[in-house]
This record gives structure tokens, C-alpha cells and sequence, in this order.
């Protein structure tokens, strides 16, 4: 013991700190959370990981690369995906949710403006896989195995790759050059790729399964189906697939004066659209209401906005041609009853309702099927391929994803469910049993502390006039502020990642919240912590937790 | 510590000068607030502390908590103790330091009141921060002049008869060129008000809101919160008053009622229970009512 | 420089010349012409130190403290009322160990209020770690500071130097100032080792819990009885600077033949040795034992110096009330239990609330004790006064 000082007067460099951490009973600990955004992205992004660096570090390439760790279609799904991050986000119940479409959209144009390459993770290994189809599905997957090292060959039936992204998606929505630039980024990993050959057809499948330690299907949903009418066999009747493909491969359609699309669907919103841009008068048909239609709400105003009429309660019964060419239909009205199988009020047809519309062209986006042709496998319920919870189909070694698996989906859940099939191929080949990493658990709003921030208004993406829009197929939305971008993503709330706002160090009272001189992240001293839960209530991202103390 | 930039005084300073081992509360919000003074003050401090809970949890033999030099005599005598040194570092032409006297309710405006008026009349170049927690904790949470309306302490049991004693305007009426006040959760803010106060010569006084877990039977965590919701329900103004002119009045954004800021705090639960005292609730939102008239909040 | 000067004049220009940084004092009778000729010697530009008017003396003690602490040398006066409600201050700077230096113009304590001299202020404090040394005429007063300080600064131990209030203060004596020069060759500049400064951060006044505070007090008492050795020496050393005697432990006057032994401090030592004188002539021998230091009580000098002597009185300007003669108790505690010698110890109480105390009145008191021992008794005591139920 010391010798009491004259005074007792103390030296106070000498001092030897009480440990008060041993008051505690709670005591806090750094957890990270699931923020919602991620947990909605069907592509498993992590969307907070960009935000945060287009918004603290504002580094376009440092997010193009967090971002393509997970999508290899930045570019494209900043254009066509229906963002359900965005239906998710925190902010959402604060004042409005964050304009992450647009921030990716940002992020996929820089990189195809500066050239940015994907890296490969592993160097080349010895197995090889093939994929059959080079749609989002095919190809996301076709880019996580190169990236692990696989030698991939991807078999395309069609003259070039894209799948629906370059034949269902029409180029004012996203343009051509642009999926182009990205799938030659995917291909520039090493992956082989040969067109125009349909597996099944050109080649048998078991060939394949012969020759390569894997096989992945993508093959989508490409076939259109019509609806049973009488006079559907007239010429400028197309199925929605068809009509999208004709023109997305650059041949012209002579849609007449008017126009009809039947369906309430994206591809019937789709065929609506281009028929406008082509110069018809444009209307759609559709059985029951806007509430039941499936296409997405944006889809459906943006189609509106470009003046096509909807014709709702309207079902087709005969499609009337003249000299072979069709030239208009017959439609009776319905009225909705009771709910049907699928959910939706039951349409009724009423009697006597039935009148004639006029129509130079027909489309008929009434629904996509798998084009099983030569391909012998199990189906659900005759439609979807079957596969198990590793993707793997009921043929050992083949795996599938996208709207063949999933029915009608969204080119992000194609690549999300690409990149999980070549993760459970990569566990197929090594023989790993594929362990599932527990995810943290997600935040919601409330668990927020929302006080620190002030309401800011969204950003909103400018489109061109309307009457501009309608002359051609030039994009919609032209390009993002880069500036603009980096504004909105500071919004981010960051939920369930400390993103150094340093509450935590400045509130404790007993100075127990350390910042780490190794790693700069803050730290507790648990010598000194009380478990008294300021730095928990206060940190805005529920970053910290209190637990019971050991 | 004169004239410094704006970039300056916003900048936040931890520099931990009232370190980890004190034997404080859980969530105490005076040792949140000593450690913010004493930061922004920096290292060329002398701190002249009253007893009270601060010095009773922080300088213990062998181990206090303060990394700055500090000077405790008795309860009453804080600021005349201040002065002393003062005029010692006058006397023997040292210096520049940053001389701090520091107190709670008791300290500052009861006990110690003499001390405090006669080192204002004298103008002596001390800062004074008074740590108010609304009763006098240290000794177990009795009634101080600074306790509000209707708060039960253990010499109140029935809820406090009296008001607040306004100590800011008292200073600002001896004619000192700096007073102001400020609350824990808004720790840039204090922070500028303590360095702006040391950039200025003559006795400036600051009044801290500092919650007490304990006394105000709130837990530890909600500290930050409860003094947010003093704020916005206008029962703690914020303010600046420099050469006797009010300014940098916080104003409150959205206005929140009394209850929200009563209902929290275990001293006035007697006020909501059966055959509590709604008056007593009518006379208190009344007291923040004026506050934001006569302050403009 | 030789002066005839009013007492409380020729404090305040020694303790100017003791260059004190920080002056603090809240005026009081009969202490208010000390804190007056500070304030105007300061005023002047004589002495260059910070002169705080504080509005109580409390608060006059608390800045002094506050002085000290920072490093200065600090000096405060006081008496009676004032000095009771520093008490809480005087203690606290005895437990810093702050080398500060008071003068008290001792004063009776009300209720009811008297402001003549008495010694019961000082007495009040006689527990609380101060060194107190007594004056016996204006010159011993003036020397007295010079020498605390320096004592006060050698011992750690902050020093009170009492002079009767108005007899002492307000009496115009012939002093010899000593000046600058001399004193500066005397009183070093003072030299703080433990103080707050934030170039070596340190803490004064930690609260010490039960597992430190009994040492703290051991260590105090400890220092106040080593202190002996620091008086003394100061006081040897003034003599051969200054060429007089003056401060000191105790001291003697015709003490060697003598029957009766007086026992007294302060101003009253002067009348007593008249006294001796008169009775000298008269043929009996009376000496007189004068306390300079009351705290630490000079004990074993007492013990010493008196062991062969058998009639003691002693008599003091105050008491303990509900017990008796507080230096008669000091003095009787001088002596130890197991020495079975027949020595009378009488005890008198005199000049309460200033009641003048003649030759007449000690002489009768020394032919009392000549008789008999007296336990307690009030010399001069009118009991025509006093109703017989309260006698």
C-alpha cells in the first residue's frame, strides 16, 4: 500500500482506475443486423454496403464492386427491377424510403462508363459446367462459377445471349448496349458461350450431363400462351413473347391504326408501350380491374401517363379477320364475383354486353410457359421445373433457377437464384453438405432511434416529356446526377451497421466506449462499463444490444 | 482560448480529462456532463468542485476519477475557493488557465448562493457550471430550490410545493457577460457554450440539466431522453444571455405536452395515479407554457 | 525602524513586508484597522498582491485557501463571529496542510454580543490543526508574523498568530518595524511543493473512506508536535536576525525562587509581571510560566520547568463552559497521574467580554492561593448582579 501523501494530496498521473465494470448486470454488445433492404433484395445484395460508400467515402468503384459481389447486372436491374429494397427500407417510416433503384442504376452506368472488371476469386480449377440458357438466371450463375474458378460453357438458344433482359425487355426501358456491355463483362471471366444451339434439340441434355461435372437450366419462361379464342390464328395476332422479341431483334411490325393487348401483365404493359412508340392507338383488355392486374404499379401508371386506354371488365370471346389479317375483336363485358382459385374476385361474363373493337394488331400477353422441348424432367404441377432447397432438379447433377423454377418472377430473383445454384454446385462437386449461415436478425423501424434525423425529401428521377418519350425507343430516364446519388444515399439509415456517428463514445458516462486504434471501430471497456444502456437507446442503427452480463 | 473560429468551438472534444472508475450511477447525467466540460475546457483546466455527488463519486482516495487538476474544499464555497485561485494566478502573474468551479442544486443556489453572488459582484474570471438534478442526490434525493413543481423527494413526499429558482436570470442580473444553458444530450451544444464561455473574460455561468436515474426514478438509458423531452416540452429552455441579451434561443420544433415528460420519471407517478393531481399537472404545463412565451421558444 | 504606532498598523506593515500574494478578510471589530491598512498598502502600490473584499468570512477564508492551493502565499485576519463561521474552513485548510497565516484580535463570542477582548474565539479552535502562538505586546504581535509564516511554510501547517483584541490592536506602542530588506534575508519566497497546476495535475481534497482517514488525523498530530522543533528554531533564528526575543515555546520570568507560579497568555503576561515586580519589593516570590505556543501545547516544558514547584495558578481569558479552565486543564494534564506529589493546580477565569483585569485583582488572586487551592473561580466576579438562584 502507498504511503498517504502530505494532505493527502494525490499525484494524479499516478492514478490506478476503480474498475466499475463489476457493478454490471447488463451488459452491451455490438450485434449486426439483417437491415431490411438486404433481407428483401431476391438478388441477396448489400444494398446497405454501396449506400454507405457512395455516401460516407462517395467512391462510385468501391460500391460497383460491393454491389457485383452479389449482381452482376447493375446497370440493368437499376433499370428494370421492381425494387422491393425500396418497399422495405427503414426510412420508409420516417419520412420516405430511399431511392436505391436509382443508386444502383448510378453505380451500373459508372462502371460500364469506366471500363470497372469483375475479379475472379479463385484461379482456375478443373471442373467444368455447362449452362443452358443466358438469361439473368444462366448467366448470374454462369458468373459465380467462373469467379470460383469453373470452366463454364453456357449453351444459348437463341443468336445472342440476354434471354428476356434482351427479348422481353423493351430498349426504352433499358437499352441494349447496355446488357450488352454488361454480359460481355461477364463473358470477359472466361466464360465460353455458344449461340443458337437448343439443348434438347441440337444437343441432348444427358450429352451435357455426360461430358460436365454440372448442368444448370435457365431456361425461363420464353414461350407465350394465348388464350383459347376463335380466330387466333389471323395474322398480326402475336403472343406478348413473340411481339417483344420481333421487335426487340430489330424487325419492324406493321401495328396499323390500332392496336389491342390483351393481359394485365408486365409483358402486356410492355407490348402496349412499344405498339405506342410504333404508331398505333393503343388498348389494353383485361378481364377484371387495375387491383388484380399483376403487372407492377409503376408498369401500369408509366403506361397510362403514355395515353393507352385500359379497357377493364373486358374479356375477348372471338378475334374477326379479313382476308386472313385480323381487324378487330369481339368483347363482352364481365362483372366480379366471388373470388376464384387464384385468389382473385371470379370474372363473370355479362349477357348481352358483347361488342366489337376494332384492332389492326393483336397481342395476347396471356402468359409464359417453360419450352421443355427435347428436355425430360420434373415438373410442378406440369408447368415449373421441380427442384429441391438446394436447386438441384430431380436429376442428379442438374439444377435450375429463374422463371423456369420460380413461375413469373423478376430478373433479380433470376440472379439471386443463379448465384445460390452455383453456390450449391460448387458444394455438389466438392461433396460439401451446404451449411446454412445463420443471418442476423433483421431491424425494423421501431427498434430505430430516428431522432437524430431531419425528414429530407427524396429523390426523384426525371423522366422526358411524354410526347418526347413516345417518338422512338430512346431511354425514359435519362442519366442520374452522380452528385444528386450521393446525396440520397447519405439518407441511408445504415440499420443494423455502426456507421461511426460516435453517440455511443460521446454518451457514455464512463468513458467505457473506446475507438480502437487497430481497426477504428468503437469498442466497450468492459473494466469500466456499468451496463447502464445509454449507448444502446441512442444509437440510431440498433447497432447495440444489451444482454444479460455473464 | 480567445477568439477562436467557428470550425473551433463546434468541434466536439473527447479527450476523456474525467475518466472511467468513478463510482457514479448507471447513466448518471452529471458525470456525462463533467466529463463534456471538462473536454471542451482541455488539459490547461483547474477544477474547483463543491461536495456533492460529483466530488463524493469522483475523487475518492486512492483513485478519483479526474485527470485535470482539481481543488475540493466544502459544500458552500465553490465559487469563493475559485476566486482564491484566480486571484493567486493574477498575483503571481502565471497563467492563461481555465479556472472551473463546479457544483450541483445545493452548491450552487442554496447553501452555496452567498459564494456564488459575491463572485459575480466581483468579477472575478471564473467559469461557474452548475450540474442541476433538481434535489440534492447526494445526501438521498431531498428537496433543493432548484426541485420542481410537484416532484416527490424524500422531504417532499407529497410532491414539491414550490418553483424552480430561475439561477440563470439571477446570474444574468448581477451583470456577467455569459450565461446559458444547456442539457446533456445535446453534447455539441454544451460544448460550444463551455468553450465560447472560456473565450470571454469576467464569471460566466452555465446551468447543465443533468438527469438523475436514481433521484427521478427513470433507468439509466432513458437520461438522453429525458432530457430531450424537458427541452421540447418547454420546461428547460435553452438559451444564451451575452452582455445581458437573450440570444440563441432554441426554439422547439414540435411542441410536446408535460405528460410526455412526467410519465417517465418515478417522481411523478404520484401525479398520474388514482386520485393523482391533475391541477398539479395543469400548473406545471402552465409553468412550461410561460417558459416558451416568455422565452419565445 | 522604530514607530510608535497602533498595534493593528504595525501588523499590517509587517505582513506587507512579508510579501503575501493574496489578502482576504472580511472586516470585523476589532480587526477591521489590519484589513484597512492592507487594503490602502496595496492600494498604494507598496505591495503587489491581489486584494479580494469578499462578502463573508467564509468566503475571506475559502479564497485564502483557494490562493494557497494555487501556489500563492495567502493571509487573512479575523476574530470572534467571524472566525466561528469559518471553522468549517479553518479545519478543511489544516487537513490540506496549507501553510496559511491568520491573525485573530481575540474577541468574546456572542450570544450576547460583546466585542471586547477575550481568548474564547481562539480557544474554540484549538482542535482544528493550527498552529496558535500568542502575542504578548505589539512588538511580539508584529514579530510573530514574520516568524509564521515561515513556520507555517517549513511545517505545512497553516499558523494563527492571536493578539487581544483592542488592547492589543488598539494600543499605540513603541514597535520596531523591521524593513524589507531585513525581512526579505529572513523570509525566503515561498517555495509550494503540492498544488494544483495543470502542468502536474494533482488532487487536493480527496474524501478518504474509514480505511485512510484515522491515518490522516495520526499524521496531522504528528506534525503538530514535531512542529516544536520548527518553533523553536524560528524563534532562535529571529532573535539573531533581528537582535530581540520574541515567539518561541515558552517563556520565564523570575521563575527560579519562586512560591507561587502564574500560568497565562496574551496580553495579560504584561500586567502579571508588573505585578511580580510590586511583589518582589514586598518580599514574596511569585513567577510566572508565559505560553507562547498554545498549539502544540508546549507540555513537557511545562512539566519540566514547574516539577519542583507546588502552587500553580493559572489564569485565562477563557472557558469551557459545563467544565471549568481550559489552559487549567492543559496544565494539570501536563503533569502525570502517577507523580504523587502534592501540587495545587488553581484555576481562574478572568476578563470575560473584556472586563478589565487590575493589579488589584491578581494580587488578591495570588493571596488566595497562597492559602488554599482553588478549583474554579471567576476573578472579579460581581455577584451583586446575579440572582440567587442562579449563583
Amino acid at each position: 500500500m502507498e504511503k498517504l501523501p502530505l494532505g493527502l494530496v494525490m499525484e494524479l498521473r499516478n492514478v490506478v482506475p476503480y474498475k466499475t465494470g463489476s457493478w454490471r448486470t447488463l451488459m452491451p454488445i455490438n450485434v449486426m443486423h439483417t437491415p431490411p433492404c438486404n433481407h428483401a433484395c431476391p438478388a441477396g445484395n448489400d444494398i446497405r454496403g454501396f449506400l454507405r460508400v457512395l455516401a460516407e467515402s462517395k467512391d462510385y468503384e468501391q460500391a460497383w464492386h460491393i454491389l457485383t459481389r452479389t449482381n452482376p447486372f447493375p446497370a440493368v436491374c437499376g433499370r428494370v427491377c421492381p425494387h422491393p429494397c425500396e418497399g422495405g427500407c427503414n426510412r420508409r417510416d420516417f419520412d420516405e424510403p430511399l431511392a436505391i433503384n436509382c443508386a444502383e442504376r448510378a453505380v451500373g452506368d459508372f462502371g460500364l462508363e469506366n471500363n470497372l472488371q469483375h475479379k475472379k476469386l479463385i484461379d482456375t480449377r478443373k471442373e467444368k459446367v455447362a449452362v443452358i440458357g443466358s438469361g439473368p438466371a444462366g448467366l448470374s450463375c454462369a458468373f459465380h462459377l467462373a469467379k470460383r474458378g469453373f470452366q463454364v460453357k453456357i449453351y444459348e438458344a437463341n443468336s445472342e445471349p440476354g434471354g428476356m433482359m434482351r427479348f422481353g425487355i423493351p430498349s426504352y426501358r433499358q437499352p441494349n448496349y447496355i446488357l450488352k456491355q454488361e454480359i460481355d463483362n461477364i463473358l470477359r471471366l472466361g466464360i465460353e458461350l455458344e449461340c443458337n444451339v437448343k439443348v434438347g434439340v441440337n444437343i441432348p441434355l444427358d450429352q451435357l450431363r455426360n461430358e460436365y461435372d454440372a448442368v444448370f437450366l435457365g431456361l425461363g419462361a420464353q414461350k407465350g400462351v394465348s388464350i383459347d379464342v376463335p380466330g387466333k390464328d389471323a395474322e398480326n395476332v402475336f403472343t406478348g413473347v413473340e411481339f417483344l422479341k420481333q421487335i426487340n431483334t430489330g424487325k419492324w411490325v406493321d401495328v396499323g391504326n390500332d392496336a389491342v393487348v390483351i393481359g394485365g401483365g408486365n409483358t402486356a404493359m410492355d407490348c402496349a408501350r412499344v405498339a405506342k412508340r410504333l404508331g398505333a392507338n393503343v388498348s389494353i383488355v383485361y378481364r377484371r380491374t387495375r387491383m388484380e392486374m399483376p403487372a407492377i404499379t409503376a408498369e401500369i401508371d408509366e403506361a397510362m401517363e403514355e395515353r393507352i386506354m385500359f379497357r377493364y371488365h373486358t374479356n375477348p370471346v372471338k378475334l374477326i379477320a379479313d382476308e386472313g389479317r385480323v381487324v378487330g375483336l369481339l368483347c363482352v363485358q364481365m362483372e366480379l364475383k366471388e373470388p376464384d382459385a387464384s385468389g382473385r374476385a371470379r370474372p363473370v361474363p355479362i349477357k348481352g354486353s358483347e361488342a366489337f373493337i376494332p384492332a389492326d394488331t393483336v397481342i395476347m400477353a396471356t402468359g409464359q410457359a417453360v419450352d421443355y422441348d427435347g428436355i425430360e424432367i420434373q415438373t410442378v404441377d406440369r408447368k415449373w421445373i421441380y427442384t429441391n432447397e438446394n436447386l438441384m432438379t430431380d436429376m442428379e447433377g442438374v439444377f435450375a433457377g429463374g422463371d423456369a423454377v420460380a413461375g413469373l418472377e423478376t430478373v433479380s430473383l433470376a440472379i439471386g437464384q443463379g448465384a445460390r445454384a452455383a453456390s450449391a454446385i460448387e458444394d455438389y462437386i466438392e461433396g460439401n453438405v451446404e451449411s446454412e449461415l445463420a443471418q442476423p436478425p433483421v431491424v425494423f423501424s421501431r427498434e430505430l432511434n430516428t431522432y437524430y434525423y431531419q425528414p429530407v425529401k427524396r429523390y426523384e428521377k426525371e423522366a422526358r416529356p411524354i410526347h418526347m418519350r413516345l417518338k422512338g425507343f430512346k431511354e425514359i430516364y435519362p442519366n442520374l446526377d452522380r452528385d444528386d446519388i450521393f446525396a440520397e444515399a447519405g439518407r441511408c439509415f445504415s440499420c443494423g451497421l455502426c456507421f461511426d456517428c460516435g453517440n455511443c463514445y460521446m454518451y457514455c458516462p464512463d468513458n467505457a466506449v473506446k475507438k480502437s486504434k487497430t481497426t477504428g471501430f468503437y469498442e466497450f471497456d468492459y473494466d469500466f462499463c456499468k451496463g447502464c444502456g445509454l449507448c444502446a437507446k441512442e444509437c440510431p442503427c440498433h447497432y447495440i444490444q444489451m444482454t444479460l452480463e455473464k | 482560448m480567445m477568439n477562436q473560429s467557428a470550425e473551433e468551438l463546434n468541434k466536439i472534444e473527447k479527450k476523456d480529462l474525467f475518466g472511467s472508475g468513478h463510482r457514479a450511477c448507471g447513466g448518471c447525467g452529471q458525470a456525462l456532463a463533467a466529463r463534456l466540460v471538462q473536454d471542451a475546457s482541455g488539459e490547461n483546466t483547474i477544477a474547483c468542485v463543491a461536495t456533492g455527488c460529483l466530488e463524493v463519486f469522483s475523487s475518492p482516495y486512492p483513485d478519483p476519477a479526474w485527470r485535470v487538476p482539481f481543488l475540493h474544499s466544502l459544500f458552500e464555497n465553490a465559487s469563493a475557493v475559485a476566486s482564491g485561485v484566480e486571484a493567486a494566478y493574477k498575483a503571481l502573474k502565471k497563467g492563461p488557465v481555465n479556472i472551473i468551479a463546479q457544483g450541483g442544486d445545493g452548491s450552487t443556489a442554496d447553501i452555496g448562493f452567498q459564494s456564488i453572488s459575491g463572485m459575480f459582484e466581483r468579477g472575478h474570471n471564473v467559469l461557474y457550471v452548475c450540474y442541476d438534478n433538481e434535489a440534492y442526490m447526494n445526501t438521498g434525493v431531498q428537496r433543493s430550490s432548484f426541485t420542481p413543481l410537484g416532484a416527490r423527494t424524500t422531504t417532499t413526499p407529497t410532491g414539491n410545493k414550490t418553483r424552480k429558482k430561475n439561477l440563470p436570470l439571477i446570474a444574468a442580473d448581477h451583470g456577467i457577460p455569459y450565461v446559458a444553458t444547456a442539457t446533456v444530450d445535446d453534447f455539441r451544444d454544451l460544448q460550444r457554450k463551455v468553450k465560447t464561455a472560456l473565450s470571454i473574460e469576467g464569471p460566466k455561468y452555465i446551468h447543465i440539466l443533468a438527469p438523475c436515474p436514481l433521484g427521478w426514478g427513470h433507468p439509466g438509458e432513458l437520461t438522453v431522453q429525458v432530457c430531450r423531452l424537458a427541452k421540447d416540452t418547454g420546461l428547460f429552455p435553452i438559451y444564451e444571455i451575452i452582455d445581458g441579451k437573450l440570444t440563441n434561443v432554441r426554439k422547439i420544433q414540435t411542441k410536446v405536452p408535460v405528460q410526455e415528460y412526467l410519465k417517465l420519471q418515478g417522481r411523478f407517478s404520484h401525479l398520474f395515479k388514482k386520485g393523482g393531481s391533475p391541477k398539479v399537472i395543469a400548473e406545471i404545463q402552465e409553468i412550461a407554457n410561460q417558459n416558451i412565451e416568455r422565452f419565445n421558444l | 525602524m522604530l514607530k510608535q504606532i497602533e498595534g493593528s498598523h504595525a501588523v499590517a506593515e509587517v505582513v506587507a513586508k512579508c510579501r503575501p500574494n493574496v489578502i482576504s478578510a472580511y472586516p470585523i471589530t476589532p480587526q477591521t484597522h489590519i484589513v484597512e491598512d492592507l487594503a490602502s498598502i496595496v492600494g498604494n502600490g507598496e505591495l503587489d498582491a491581489e486584494y479580494v473584499n469578499v462578502e463573508s468570512e467564509f468566503s475571506a477564508a475559502s479564497v485564502v485557501l483557494g490562493a494557497s492551493a494555487a501556489g500563492a502565499r495567502a493571509y487573512s485576519a479575523t476574530t470572534s463571529q467571524g472566525l466561528l463561521l469559518m471553522s468549517e474552513v479553518i479545519y478543511c485548510i489544516a487537513g490540506m496542510r496549507l501553510p496559511i497565516v491568520f491573525t485573530i484580535a481575540n474577541r468574546a463570542i456572542s450570544a450576547p454580543l460583546s466585542i471586547w477582548n477575550d481568548q474564547q474565539d481562539s480557544m474554540a479552535l484549538r482542535d482544528s490543526g493550527w498552529i496558535q502562538l500568542h502575542a504578548e505586546d505589539n512588538q511580539e504581535a508584529a514579530d510573530l508574523h514574520i516568524q509564521a509564516f515561515k513556520i507555517a511554510e517549513e511545517t505545512h501547517l497553516p499558523v494563527m498568530v492571536c493578539m487581544d483584541g483592542f488592547i492589543l490592536t488598539h494600543a499605540f506602542e513603541p514597535v520596531d518595524v523591521p524593513d524589507q530588506k531585513q525581512v526579505d534575508s529572513f523570509l525566503p519566497p515561498f517555495q509550494p511543493t503540492n498544488i494544483v497546476d495543470p502542468r502536474w495535475p494533482r488532487g487536493i481534497g480527496l474524501f478518504a473512506d474509514p480505511r485512510f482517514y484515522l491515518e490522516t488525523r495520526y499524521i496531522l498530530h504528528r506534525a503538530m508536535e514535531k512542529s516544536e522543533k520548527t518553533i523553536k528554531k524560528v524563534s532562535q533564528d529571529f532573535a539573531k536576525t533581528f537582535g530581540r526575543d520574541s515567539g518561541g515555546f515558552i517563556k520565564t520570568y523570575k521563575l527560579k525562587k519562586a512560591d507561587v507560579v502564574i500560568i497565562s497568555m496574551g496580553s495579560l503576561v504584561g500586567t502579571i509581571k508588573d505585578l511580580i515586580d510590586q511583589l518582589e519589593d514586598e518580599g514574596k516570590k511569585v513567577g510566572l510560566l508565559q505560553i507562547c505556543s498554545y498549539r502544540p501545547f508546549p507540555r513537557k516544558e511545562v512539566y519540566n520547568t514547574l516539577k519542583n514547584k507546588m502552587n500553580i495558578v493559572v489564569v485565562e481569558k477563557s472557558i469551557s463552559l459545563g467544565r471549568g479552565g481550559i489552559l487549567a486543564s492543559d496544565v494539570r494534564w501536563s503533569f502525570p497521574r502517577h507523580e504523587k506529589k502534592d501540587r495545587n493546580i488553581s484555576s481562574f477565569i478572568a476578563g470575560l467580554g473584556g472586563r478589565n483585569i487590575t493589579k488589584n485583582d491578581l494580587r488578591h488572586m495570588v493571596e488566595k492561593v497562597e492559602k488554599e487551592p482553588v478549583e474554579l473561580e471567576f476573578l472579579g466576579l460581581k455577584k451583586e448582579l446575579i440572582a440567587k438562584k442562579d449563583l
